[in-house]
């Protein structure tokens, strides 16, 4: 009413109004001029100002123009990022919406529905630093450490045992590379002995590159030099590296080890195997009664079977092909496997958070459609689909939408989470503003052009979902 | 920058992780109070200050980067002078935002006094704006403490703007002793191609990795390439390449390029982990913790970094005593360094890249004067380097000063150097992490064409930033 009077009066006396209309409101204006002040020294003025600096050289000295929007358009770094926003928008908000309605359905019908839910709204309390970290860790390379990366060295161990003197695949060991002394490659992953030798003699051969701890726990003792046995053939395995003679690679020393439990095979003349044996603790080994001709011992590859490797979650792999593109193509189309491990991990964090906007919406929906639903006689299935989730339409907008908000200014979960070596495949624009206008100089210019950007997307998104809140249409 | 950012990844980490490790430094500190009441009493009768022992009092207001055990460092290093010449001095430790906070508040017109930066490009952008004031006539006879190399980096068209206070050698590998022993190797190497036997050497033993690269976000192999650069180009060659004035599609970048495939092996067979592991590891300060772990075994037998690294070495660890290191992490292990070597017959040898602090004047007043005047004297220096984790260009600073073997060698490195040259990247403005990410880049794909490609990408980066 106050309004509607002072607009009569604004016709016919402005001046009379004016002052009628402080008289009335300063009290009130009293209140709010505090709340007015303070927001506009640390809202109105940064945002102004920031948009005066994305026009600015990085000094702030001389006016550039659009100049350091052509940068961000035109760095890969930033393109970078924007990508990654862009597949954060696409995955997030849609899986997470999706998992706090089904999370939201089917509390609704268990026990002890109020503990479920206090521990899946438990991550939003927790600081997104710390679940970060708890995730870093999850999703670790080292299977002793990762749990993702334990279950699948599980699962891996079942189709491939190890050997005793498993390569290291991860520097790209293979068996050639152990071979010292009388050793030397075949196809297959196997080592030969160089050197033929007939019956009554003997055979030795030295491999490096086996690690005390494994030496240790397959008992390993010193080597004793082969004795020759009347019509059977003698050897020695050892482990040809002493720290006392480094460059000593042709006799045993005594301070290096045999080899044992080492699978061997006899080879003749035609490539065929004619026996087989296992080194014993001192990496002995012999074969009798074996028939006149020339042979070669063979170290089985299976000895060397290698042991599961991690996978590198936190890497920057695509997971969409794109070599052969060029560094501005791949900046724009590759997705990297963190972005993946980063979103589940957010997922997590923010699932409650869905569930209990999605929950409020069902507690709030008319039962009496549900119970006609299911008079009707329709499944769980189809009352889901074709009843509560339409009558609960609005309330998924607005989850999904502040959802999009969110994940366009993710910022900590990736400084966090990703390994440093990841930190620029994962960037974020939120990240970008970050590290270009604080960390490694200041580039104030180009910072505050990525930050007037991000605030031209995300204020629509916001005004939209302000609307939609109040109960109004868009 | 980059310490910076090192000291805070490293501190945060450390935090985060509860590696609960009561620092070697704060050891030393207590020590240290001892040492500096004895240094005052040497210091108010030395030349320092003996023009400005009349108690001027007043105060001054002094920025720098250093917080926490730094900070601590630092406030004893002032104290001497405060009580000699009664000037309260208020200091302020930046942190990583050392930059940003003085830019803002030059801007804003009401800068400190005096402000050390962690770059040289800082001084140059300053000295342009009028911003600080030229110290010759300030500095007098103390000026004569520094070497051509660092009164260049502190000098702007032809004037000298300011005194480098700290030093950061990063021509050095860190290496654990006892790993070394174990490799069977009993002298650390001296030339390139001895650096690359002993890493097969050790890479034979099976045991550990020769090496734990630290990735991060790609500085440390910025500073790995640096290094290399240096030691097979020289230094006049490195700052045409810091200047963009060679090319980055260079043959003199290629070839290092090329020496630094071989120091990490084919597919990082050399590194901890293989490239992956030293990808996923490599993050600033875990890679030192596989060579100087705070329990269990070590599992590399050395790291590539600058005297910033001492500050992750656990507590346990003390400074290389040669016979008695070992591997247990509970029975005296220690650690080492030696100089990062150059190819047998470089002439570059004894050209070494770094970084540091330089302090400059941005308000002359008595008091700000008999500051900075005091920070260029090598007493000033000596305390900081008896404390530990420092050391100074300074070349009047006695190596006696320096608490440890390690130290001592690290600063003699460091004043003997025939030519000093700053870390590259941090010279690189406008474009630094887009290096980083090709210097990680390079290092996972050293193939001649990838490397042809990268090369020519940072060309069109550095022509971008630097507008030539």
């Amino acid at each position: 009413m106050t309004s509607l009077t002072a607009e009569g009066l604004k016709v016919t006396a402005p001046r009379a109004r004016q002052h009628g209309w402080w008289r009335r409101n300063w009290v009130s204006l009293a209140f709010i001029a505090p709340g007015i002040i303070w927001l506009l020294a640390i809202v109105v003025y940064p945002t102004i100002a920031t948009i005066r600096f994305s026009l600015y050289n990085e000094s702030a000295t001389k006016f550039v123009g659009l100049h350091n929007f052509a940068s961000v358009f035109s760095t890969d770094t930033i393109l970078t990022a924007f990508k990654n926003n862009v597949v954060w928008v696409l995955i997030f908000p849609f899986f997470v919406t999706f998992i706090g309605l089904m999370v939201a359905v089917l509390t609704e019908r268990i026990r002890w529905a109020t503990a479920f839910k206090a521990v899946i709204v438990m991550p939003i309390v927790f600081s997104t630093t710390a679940s970060a970290l708890v995730w870093r860790t999850i999703f670790d390379l080292d299977p002793h450490v990762g749990v993702v990366n334990a279950i699948e060295q599980t699962v891996s161990d079942w189709f491939s045992t190890p050997g005793a003197y498993p390569l290291n695949s991860a520097i790209g060991q293979t068996a050639v590379s152990l071979a010292s002394f009388n050793a030397t490659g075949a196809p297959g992953g196997l080592l030969v002995s160089k050197s033929a030798v007939q019956p009554g003699g003997t055979v030795m051969m030295g491999l490096t590159r086996i690690s005390s701890a494994t030496l240790q726990t397959l008992g390993a003792k010193t080597p004793v030099a082969p004795q020759t046995i009347a019509g059977g053939i003698a050897g020695l395995v050892w482990n040809d590296f002493s720290p006392s003679q480094t460059s000593n690679t042709t006799t045993i020393v005594s301070d290096e080890h045999g080899l044992p439990n080492l699978r061997l095979s006899l080879v003749n003349s035609t490539g065929s195997s004619v026996a087989s044996t296992v080194t014993n603790s001192s990496g002995d080994f012999s074969f009798s009664h074996v028939a006149p001709g020339s042979y070669h011992v063979e170290v089985l590859a299976s000895n060397f079977q290698t042991s599961f490797v991690g996978t590198f979650w936190l890497g920057s792999q695509s997971i969409t092909p794109t070599s052969g593109l060029n560094q501005t193509a791949q900046s724009l189309l590759s997705v990297p496997l963190i972005d993946l491990a980063m979103i589940i991990s957010y997922i997590w964090i923010w699932a409650g958070f869905a569930m209990v906007l999605i929950g409020a919406g069902l507690a709030a929906l008319n039962r009496e459609v549900l119970e006609a639903a299911e008079i009707d006689g329709a499944t769980e299935w189809q009352t889901l689909r074709r009843v509560t989730i339409p009558m609960l339409a609005p309330v998924l907008t607005v989850v999904f939408v502040t959802m999009v908000i969110n994940v366009l200014k993710v910022f900590d979960i990736i400084l966090n989470m990703a390994p440093g070596s990841s930190q620029g495949p994962a960037t974020t624009l939120a990240l970008s503003i970050y590290n270009d206008g604080f960390t490694g100089g200041i580039h104030s210019g180009v910072a505050s052009a990525i930050a007037v950007i991000l605030f031209l997307l995300v204020v629509p998104v916001m005004f939209w979902n302000l609307r939609k809140i109040k109960g109004g249409s868009p | 920058m980059k310490e910076i950012i090192t000291t805070k990844r490293g501190v945060m980490s450390r935090n985060l992780f509860g590696r609960a490790k009561a620092s070697r430094k704060a050891l030393i500190a207590a020590v240290a109070l001892t040492t500096v009441a004895s240094m005052s009493i040497i210091l108010s009768n030395g030349p320092a200050l003996a023009a400005s022992s009349k108690k001027i009092g007043g105060s001054v207001s002094i920025w720098a980067e250093w917080t926490s055990t730094e900070q601590q460092d630092f406030k004893a290093v002032l104290q001497p002078f405060e009580d000699s010449t009664g000037i309260t001095v208020h200091y302020t430790g930046k942190g990583s935002n050392m930059d940003t906070a003085l830019d803002a508040a030059v801007a804003g017109g009401s800068p400190p006094a005096v402000a050390l930066v962690p770059d040289p490009g800082t001084l140059d952008t300053l000295a342009a704006k009028h911003a600080i004031k030229p110290l010759a006539s300030i500095l007098g006879t103390e000026t004569k403490n520094y070497g051509t190399a660092w009164s260049n980096l502190a000098t702007y068209k032809k004037k000298l703007y300011g005194v480098w206070f700290k030093a950061a050698n990063k021509n050095t590998v860190y290496y654990n002793p006892a790993v070394f022993k174990a490799a069977g190797i009993s002298s650390t190497p001296t030339s390139w191609s001895q650096l690359l036997t002993d890493e097969t050497t050790i890479a034979n033993g099976g045991t550990y990795a020769p090496v734990s690269l630290c990735t991060d976000i790609g500085w440390p192999v910025a500073d790995l390439f640096q290094n290399l650069f240096v030691k097979l180009n020289g230094a006049t060659a490195y700052d045409n390449l810091a200047a963009h004035k060679t090319k980055w599609s260079s043959s003199a970048v290629t070839n290092t390029f090329a020496e630094m495939a071989q120091l990490t092996g084919v597919s990082g067979a050399n590194l901890l982990g293989g490239m992956k592991g030293a990808l996923a590891d490599g993050s600033w300060p875990n890679c030192t913790t596989s060579v100087f772990p705070a329990s269990g075994s070590p599992t590399a037998a050395m790291v590539f970094e600058a005297d910033f690294l001492t500050s992750n070495v656990p507590s346990n660890y003390t400074p290389g005593n040669g016979s008695s290191c070992t591997l247990s992490a509970t029975a005296s292990p220690c650690y080492d360094t030696f100089n990062f070597p150059a190819p047998t017959g470089s002439a570059f040898g004894a050209d070494i890249q770094g970084s540091g602090d330089v302090a400059m004047l941005l308000t002359s007043t008595r008091q700000s004067k008999a500051l900075i005047k005091y920070l260029a004297s090598p007493s000033a220096a000596a305390i900081w380097a008896n404390l530990g984790g420092f050391v100074s260009p300074n070349k009047k600073v006695s190596l006696n000063s320096y608490p440890d073997s390690v130290s001592k060698a690290d600063a003699k490195a460091l004043t003997s150097a025939k030519a000093f040259v700053f870390s590259l990247d941090d010279l690189q403005v406008g474009w630094e992490p887009a290096l980083w990410a090709d210097m990680l880049n390079v290092l996972q794909n050293p193939s001649t064409s990838n490397v042809t490609t990268v090369e020519a990408l940072m060309d069109t980066q550095a022509k971008a930033a630097l507008g030539h």
